[in-house]
């Protein structure tokens, strides 16, 4: 699938198929500059335009773990020990958090679908 | 001045070059307040009473129970039951009786909060809730004070030196995250720890190495990982834009 992917300042905002343009439109033009690691060349326009093995959630959010790492970016949406969605990071496809969907992380995504992987800071002390 | 005793007590960091008893005069005569004293503000004071920071405000409105034992060093068994910042207070004072410790018995509150911070040079932050955390930083900002978050859950933590009018602020990032998710005792003392250090070159005068940069430790595979991180234009708290 193609994923069109907007880093924003704790989040990643990705569209699977865009049915139309996809642009920055609302959100901050200032980003976590790391989030482009795997992507330095998409700095400028601020959209990564990519290219995902695979059709579900889970394998999107593989797929992004594995470009970061690549980049020595420790990025892993999916705790490996657990193989669910790591404490760090909260994920919705179209508003609705992934625990509410019917297949959770093996969510198939549909074209248009608007995956927000957000990035969770930590409180206890 | 230090006396003979300062001299020998704080020996092995005037050794330190770039240190010295210039170092210490700076930090005997700072003043540093820590928010919250838990899990991360236990190490962190005890490290800035053991180093020799002149004065030490010491804030929390609770008192001692027994799930805070795994990680709240100041605090002991015969302590369940009193108030936090009265048994800080007593123990630091034995552990370095030449810094003045201040306890303020609070919650902190939007409030209350200028007056608590007032006049401090640095603040570290202790808290364990967000809520608390952008009211500090909101007052950080207005009063241009130094703001040291530190953050954790579990075997992770974070953290960030905030210098008002330079680097982002805690609410540059809408932040969001659950809390109460369990913490294994040694890590806030390892991100308190970190927080004393960054207090502590602050107060000499030197760079603090976290200023504009996020710190994220997990201790599950043992990374620390440091990222440069952007100030927010658009910011509701210390935006350059917003009128003052």
């Amino acid at each position: 699938m193609k994923a069109v992917i907007m880093p924003g300042f704790s989040e990643l905002i990705i569209v699977v198929n865009p049915t139309q343009e996809v642009t920055r439109e609302g959100m901050l033009s200032i980003v976590m500059p790391w989030l482009y690691a795997p992507w330095p060349h998409a700095r400028e326009k601020g959209i990564i335009e990519t290219e995902i093995d695979g059709d579900t959630l889970r394998a999107l959010l593989a797929e992004l773990s594995t470009r970061y790492k690549v980049a020595n970016v420790d990025f892993q949406p999916i705790n490996p020990t657990t193989n669910d969605l790591d404490f760090d990071y909260d994920v919705l496809v179209n508003g609705k958090n992934y625990v509410a969907l019917a297949h959770g992380l093996d969510t198939k995504l549909k074209d248009g679908d608007e995956v927000k992987l957000k990035m969770l800071w930590r409180w206890d002390g | 001045m230090l006396d003979q005793s300062e001299l020998i007590r704080y020996n092995r960091q005037l050794i330190i070059p770039d240190f010295g008893e210039e170092g210490q005069n700076k930090l005997k005569n700072a003043h540093a307040i820590i928010i919250g004293i838990g899990g991360l503000g236990c190490s962190s004071a005890t490290y800035l009473t053991a180093v020799g920071v002149g004065h030490i405000t010491i804030v929390d409105f609770d008192t001692v129970e027994l799930p805070d034992l795994n990680r709240q060093i100041l605090y002991w068994q015969e302590d369940i039951g009193e108030k936090k910042v009265i048994v800080a207070q007593k123990k630091l004072s034995k552990l370095n009786p030449l810094v003045q410790i201040t306890p303020v018995f609070t919650k902190v509150t939007e409030e209350n909060v200028l007056s608590i911070i007032k006049g401090a040079q640095v603040v570290l932050d202790g808290t364990d809730n967000v809520a608390t955390r952008l009211i500090v930083n909101s007052a950080c900002v207005k009063l241009k004070t130094p703001y040291i978050y530190g953050g954790v859950s579990r075997l992770r933590g974070m953290l960030t030196t905030i210098i008002p009018g330079k680097t982002p602020c805690l609410a540059c990032f809408h932040p969001e995250g659950a809390g109460g998710l369990g913490v294994l005792g040694v890590t806030p003392a390892i991100i308190a720890n970190l927080q004393a250090l960054e207090a502590i070159k602050l107060l000499i005068g030197h760079s603090p190495a976290l200023a504009g940069k996020l710190l994220l430790f997990n201790g599950d595979d043992m990374k620390f990982q440091v990222y440069d991180i952007k100030r927010n234009e658009s910011c509701p708290v210390c935006s350059p834009t917003l009128p003052r």
